[in-house]
């Protein structure tokens, strides 16, 4: 049984996001990126089946430009992956969610793949596509907001959650199947030094673009294009309330919240 | 030319440093402080991280990284808590000596147990009379059948309650003065040693103090370090290892400070802006970010500088001078900047002050670093 997780680098939270000078994408100039908080849960995830002897092995996928795809897929063998394949795309190449997982699809459809795992969505821009066509492309069941995902001892399967609105299933699935995963269900480790060290030498299988973007289509990168890219607008401040008695402070906050913010009638 | 670009092994121990700093250690530094408690758990996780023993080489466990590299980590971990740095910082001093002047045999039985499990050591130097004349030192070792026994008293001796192992210096002969000094290991389990009451200590309350006291105590041969003599170069060679590291921890309680500094200031108004915007807060937070640059890079120049196989005295001792005199600059300047609020325990900014005052103190105070900054100098002239 192995598990593959695909994995996106997403740039880090605490990144300055600036437009780039065309204005319809992230400029990437000065941008930490990093393995996004879904993802860390996925690879959690993994490990944490491989440690309880459901898989014999963890492979993390990306699809990304150097260095950055090179950078996460070595973050996650810093974590406890055992393997990775990267998928090298240009620089400037437009991938949509098809794309990527087109571009995945590819890769992983030529390793073993008895469970897929990817966060629920991407860091950055929170599509949410990727999980169920990648699921559709490599032809296996997919469950896109899965909690408390679970070897099941007796079948050679898993059980896990399903999140819905107001509640959840329980689900028991059999291999091979795609799971995406909720975030902040489990606690992502955090790489040991020593292991850190050894990720910088692992081995990262690659597929080249040529190959990948030529197999899977005239429009490898996908269909969708972004027009234009911006910051939200500046929040505009806060109003204090000037006050002599805890009264006139809630009248005047009621007031200015039914007539000027009109909250309620 | 110099290459100031970390490469990316760098960037990954800094950022896991700068991780476990702020999500393991920043929310309990307040609290470990006011309540001057040893947050163990902490240690332990550092410890399973690969955060501690960071100069312990692969051949026995450990991570064998370079000084700039455990410098990079440092002063991530001091931006968070100065005080839970000096403990997990503290077994590199300890076992420094048995990395430089123990034995193959030394090295293996030492070494190991330490990166197989959580395990703390102390650096058994200073005494009550006196911690910068270390060539003064009283503690005895009088040759006794196969090794010697050891009596004396060291103190300010950190992580000493919670240590397995000391790793003592003591004379085998006052009247060589330093020529007499020894290095020795001392078990925890050893008969006649004994801990003194924890120190209430003004700053770093995180970590634990003590004094150390050896009564009649028998150290096998086997367990002295290097030859009887060489202990007082020892001591210093370990010194000049680990003194950078130092200002790295300074660095990093600075710009910490810098940083508690610049976000109040934008936020406070005064006088209808905030108080960012008055010329004399800009000219303190340009100070201060002077201040924080220059240690930093004094510090990467001497952890470089030792890397390449330099001894480093005098750059190492420049980069902890500098940079714990920078620390203690700029805690006062945030605390002011910060007004009223920064005198309250409430705000983080006088805890840095009182952390970052032990780093002109603690591995060879600032003016024996100046002595050995002048005495480099005017050598280098002669």
């Amino acid at each position: 049984m192995e598990i593959v997780v695909a994995v996106k680098p997403v740039p880090d939270a605490e990144t300055r996001l600036r437009p780039a000078p065309d204005g319809t994408r992230l400029d990437p100039a000065g941008v930490k990126w990093v393995l996004g908080g879904y993802d860390e849960s996925a690879v959690e995830q993994a490990l944490l089946l491989r440690e309880a002897g459901a898989a014999t092995a963890v492979r993390a996928v990306t699809v990304g430009p150097a260095p950055r795809g090179e950078e996460v897929l070595r973050s996650a063998i810093a974590l406890g992956c055992d393997r990775a394949t990267w998928v090298e795309t240009p620089a400037d190449a437009a991938l949509d969610g098809i794309g990527i997982a087109r571009l995945l699809g590819f890769a992983i459809a030529k390793v073993p793949h008895d469970l897929v795992l990817v966060g629920k969505h991407a860091g950055d821009d929170e599509s949410g596509i990727v999980g169920p066509a990648l699921a559709e492309l490599l032809g296996i069941p997919s469950f896109p907001a899965v909690v408390d995902l679970r070897p099941e001892a007796a079948a050679r399967g898993f059980r896990f959650q399903e999140a819905l609105d107001g509640g959840t299933v329980r689900v028991e699935a059999a291999p091979p199947l795609l799971v995406a995963l909720q975030q902040a269900w489990n606690d992502p480790r955090t790489a040991k030094l020593p292991n850190i060290l050894k990720s910088r030498k692992a081995t990262i299988d690659r597929v080249a673009w040529n190959e990948a973007s030529a197999a899977v289509g005239p429009t490898p990168g996908g269909l969708a294009r972004p027009t234009r890219f911006r910051l939200p607008p500046p929040r505009t401040g806060a109003r204090m309330i000037p006050y002599k008695t805890p009264e006139e402070a809630a009248t005047a906050l009621v007031r200015a919240l039914r007539d000027e913010a009109k909250v309620f009638p | 030319m110099p290459d100031f670009a970390l490469t990316p092994e760098q960037i990954g121990l800094r950022d896991t440093a700068r991780k476990f700093a702020r999500t393991e250690m920043l929310p309990k530094a307040a609290a470990c402080d006011r309540d001057g408690r040893f947050p163990e758990e902490i240690y332990r996780k550092a410890w399973e991280l690969g955060l501690m023993n960071l100069n312990i080489p692969p051949e026995y466990g450990g991570t064998g990284l370079g000084l700039l590299d455990q410098c990079l980590i440092v002063e991530e971990l001091a931006h968070a808590c100065g005080g839970m740095t000096t403990t997990i910082m503290a077994n590199c001093l300890a076992l420094e000596p048995v990395l430089l002047g123990g034995s193959p045999e030394q090295r293996t039985r030492v070494l190991a147990p330490f990166c197989a499990s959580y395990q703390l050591a102390s650096f058994c130097l200073t005494e009550p009379s006196g911690g910068s004349d270390a060539g003064a030192l009283k503690t005895r070792a009088i040759k006794e059948g196969d090794g010697y026994r050891l009596t004396g008293q060291k103190c300010f001796i950190t992580n000493a309650p919670q240590a397995s192992l000391y790793t003592v210096f003591a004379t085998v002969d006052p009247a060589q003065g330093h020529r007499g000094i020894t290095a020795f290991l001392v078990p925890r389990s050893a008969a006649g040693v004994s801990i003194g009451k924890e120190e209430e200590k003004m700053g770093q309350r995180a970590s634990s103090t003590a004094t150390v006291l050896f009564e009649d105590v028998h150290v096998p041969a086997a367990d002295r370090i290097g030859a009887e003599g060489e202990g007082f170069n020892l001591a210093m060679r370990t010194l000049d290892q680990t003194r950078t590291p130092i200002g790295a921890m300074s660095t990093g309680i600075a710009q910490a400070a810098l940083e508690y500094a610049a976000e109040y200031a934008t936020k406070r108004q005064s006088f209808g802006k905030p108080i960012a915007e008055h010329q004399a807060i800009q000219i303190k937070l340009a100070n201060m970010a002077q201040d924080v640059h220059a240690a930093r890079l004094l510090v990467w120049h001497a952890a470089w500088a030792i890397d390449q196989g330099s001894r480093g005295t005098l750059e190492s001792s420049i980069a902890k001078c500098f940079a714990s005199d920078a620390a203690m600059r700029v805690a006062d300047e945030a605390i002011q900047v910060f007004g009223g609020y920064g005198y309250m325990r409430d705000y983080p900014v006088e805890k840095l002050l009182r952390d970052a005052k032990l780093a002109q103190i603690y591995e060879g105070s600032n003016e024996i670093q100046r002595i050995v900054i002048a005495r480099e100098l005017l050598r280098s002239l002669a």
